[in-house]
């Protein structure tokens, strides 16, 4: 009881231990901060990995598999598994013709609404119609300063814009009325980043009037034979119109990416299902014989579990229906099964790497923290010396010093941790808008928008990581009184009196 | 009251003191024979280096002899556990110092309560306070028990001292050079005090090197360089 009167007293009467509480409030806050950050910074790229990547994926080489439908069909019968969706992965060169510019991309083949049922696609698409109203707005001059004429024309563009419809033109790839074309048939959709013109304003959003959406972009891709040869050198070129562009939040994949309608890209690939001849005479060059039918190949197949399956269990489960289908099926390619994770390791990997090594360097830093607890405490035993010597001349015993000194420390280390853990969660959760102050009072951006791909701050506290981390705090600043407390518990009582 | 009657509460036999510094050997106490008796008052008469703190320091298990025993109530109290050492120190025996050795975060009723708070003893926390406050006022400071140490003149400190050692109803009082930090006026009021202890039947200890304090004690005895005088 004398010790937590003793405890209580010395905490309310003494700097020093303010002092040591502070360090242990900075450290606290300093690392669930880095922690926190971090953390949301490999959260929101998860997040972003698996926006468009199925739970697990089966991929052949980039020649592609056939029979994708009847392994689609078998993985459905299954109680784990929701939905399966097949897609064509190739590279090619892209050329936007409005901006001249030509760049390799991967392209890929699906169909959105199918696509959409495994990945999170349509929630990736950027444009909306209310960007190009905005744009309409900004032209629209004053009412009152137009020529009726000039009014119908500018009601017409905005009864076009209202007609746009984005997000269909995303999800089927048709070509709005307002862009269509003789020539160009079917739309396509590009990663934000695709196209360099695209930049971020100082929030970090895009601005339409810069984006070549609606204009027509040439594809080119080299088709290749099933024993992985290019078939003939001749590559397929075909023209699109780019009908909405997609940000998944990852910027490898929204700068390399380009989703195309995935018969449209069989065909250009020759991995379309036709008749083919063996035979050909060799007079006229004409096919002899009845021709065989030639299955479309894919590239993947994503596969998305039902809700609650844990991802290790869908894999395994789509491991055991391949190797069914491939004993009965022994002419398949080679096939492959990855989970989103595995896809994405060595994104997702480095960044838990940074996250682990820098949780450990402020660790270290944190020990800092230790150190000057130990050292404040040690002269507050020295400042005690005459106090411990009548502490003990009336009956405390030297247990009872030692736990003096021990619970203020663990005082120090609670006090401190518990103003850390306020400082860091007032912090982390309004990062954003402590930037945007900084921003208003100094003109200075922590996190450019402009220059980093993420136009907020991540940051996402983790129960678990914060609790250890409060208990590492507290258990640093009892660490850190353990060398006084000795120090005054086997002070001489005599000595102590003495002390002057 | 004398001592005649009494039973004898403390003995020292053959209490020796040694001190080791620099290679040198000191000898503080040089076998000192003591006997106690219960309600009696004992002045320890001495100069300054005498040995005469030493000696209540080992009477008071805040220190071990080199040499000898102390026997309280037929108990070597050196061969107690240090459990049981520190009861002695916190239960039978109450110290009063010269520099009072309060402790400056606490007030003065805290200061007093302190002592029963490590005792661990039976009483309350309630009536742990209402007997502090009433030693308190009966030593003439009940206006001042929120106060803390550095708010206090040295005889108000002392008073509060006494207080602390008197909470827990010792039967043995150790007080050293209990006026040596005081005035004259000062000094006569806490020797007052004394004397009305001693008339209540406290067993006081009380070493000096002033011979008017020591007159005012049931019995002294002269202790020069580590060595009793009868």
């Amino acid at each position: 009881m004398y010790i937590a009167l003793l405890i209580t007293k010395y905490l309310k009467r003494k700097l020093a231990p303010m002092f040591a509480a502070l360090a242990v409030t900075l450290c606290t806050a300093m690392v669930i901060i880095v922690i926190s950050v971090m953390g949301g910074f490999l959260n929101m790229m998860r997040q972003a990995a698996q926006t468009l990547t199925g739970q697990v994926t089966i991929f052949s080489g980039p020649t592609g598999f056939a029979g994708h439908q009847e392994i689609a069909k078998r993985l459905l019968a299954e109680p784990d598994i929701e939905a399966t969706v097949p897609l064509l992965r190739s590279y090619g060169l892209i050329n936007i013709k409005i901006h001249e510019t030509t760049r390799t991309v991967e392209v890929v083949g699906i169909e959105p609404a199918s696509f959409n049922t495994v990945t999170s696609y349509e929630s990736s698409l950027y444009w909306t119609n209310q960007h190009f109203l905005d744009i309409w707005k900004k032209q629209y001059p004053a009412s009152g300063e137009m020529s009726p004429t000039l009014k119908q024309r500018f009601d017409d563009i905005k009864k076009q814009y209202e007609n746009l419809n984005l997000d269909e033109a995303g999800m089927t790839f048709k070509i709005p009325s307002i862009w269509e074309d003789e020539q160009i048939k079917e739309g396509c959709v590009l990663g934000i980043a695709v196209d360099q013109w695209n930049t971020r304003d100082t929030e970090g959003k895009y601005n339409v009037s810069n984006s070549a959406i609606g204009t027509p972009v040439i594809i080119t891709v080299l088709p290749l034979t099933l024993g992985g040869s290019f078939q003939s050198l001749s590559p397929a070129k075909a023209q699109f119109t780019l009908v909405n562009e997609f940000k998944s939040g990852l910027y490898d994949i929204d700068a390399n990416r380009i989703y195309v309608p995935m018969a449209q890209l069989q065909k250009m690939l020759d991995m379309d299902r036709k008749e083919v001849w063996e035979n050909f005479d060799p007079a006229t060059g004409e096919p002899v014989g009845k021709p065989t039918i030639r299955s479309d190949r894919v590239s993947e197949l994503m596969v998305k579990g039902k809700e609650g399956v844990p991802l290790a269990q869908v894999k395994a489960t789509v491991e055991r229906v391949l190797q069914g289908y491939l004993n009965e099926h022994t002419d398949t390619a080679s096939l492959w099964i990855q989970t989103w994770e595995e896809r994405h390791s060595t994104l997702l990997g480095a960044v838990e790497r940074e996250k682990g090594m820098l949780t450990i360097l402020f660790a270290i830093i944190s020990l800092v923290a230790v150190v000057m607890i130990a050292v404040i405490f040690y002269m507050i035993v020295q400042q005690k010396t005459k106090d411990i010597g009548t502490l003990r001349a009336i009956g405390a015993s030297r247990k009872g010093i030692a736990g003096i000194f021990l619970g203020y420390g663990l005082a120090v280390g609670v006090i401190g941790s518990m103003l850390g853990l306020a400082l860091a969660a007032s912090i982390v959760l309004n990062l954003n808008e402590i930037q945007d102050l900084l921003y208003q009072w100094f003109g200075f951006k922590m996190w450019n928008p402009q220059i980093y791909y993420f136009d907020r701050i991540p940051s996402e506290l983790d129960r678990m990581e914060v609790t250890i981390i409060v208990f590492c705090a507290i258990l640093s600043s009892v660490i850190g009184a353990i060398v006084p407390a000795i120090r005054a518990a086997i002070q001489d009582p005599v000595e102590s009196l003495r002390y002057e | 009251m004398t001592a005649t009657a009494q039973k004898t509460l403390l003995v020292s036999t053959d209490l020796h003191k040694t001190y080791r510094t620099g290679g040198e050997i000191l000898e503080i106490l040089q076998g000192v024979d003591l006997k106690v008796k219960q309600g009696e008052w004992l002045a320890i008469l001495g100069a300054s280096g005498s040995g005469k703190s030493t000696l209540l320091h080992l009477l008071g298990g805040l220190d071990r002899p080199s040499k000898g025993n102390v026997q309280y109530n037929n108990q070597d109290i050196y061969k107690l556990s240090r459990k049981a050492i520190n009861q002695y120190r916190n239960r039978d025996v109450g110290f009063v110092f010269q520099f009072y050795h309060l402790l400056p975060e606490l007030t003065a009723l805290e200061n007093v309560t302190i002592a029963g708070m490590i005792s661990g003893s039976t009483l309350s926390a309630t009536d742990r306070k209402k007997r502090a406050e009433m030693l308190l006022d009966q030593l003439g400071m009940s206006h001042r028990l929120k106060h803390r140490p550095n708010k206090l003149s040295g005889g108000e400190r002392q008073r509060v001292a006494i207080a602390r050692a008197l909470l827990n109803e010792p039967d043995l009082l150790l007080a050293d050079e209990p006026t040596g930090n005081l005035d004259a006026d000062t000094g006569q009021q806490i020797l007052d005090l004394f004397i009305e202890l001693h008339k209540q039947g406290q067993t006081i200890v009380m070493v000096t090197h002033d011979q008017k304090v020591a007159d005012l004690a049931d019995r002294q005895v002269l202790l020069e360089r580590g060595v009793l005088k009868k």
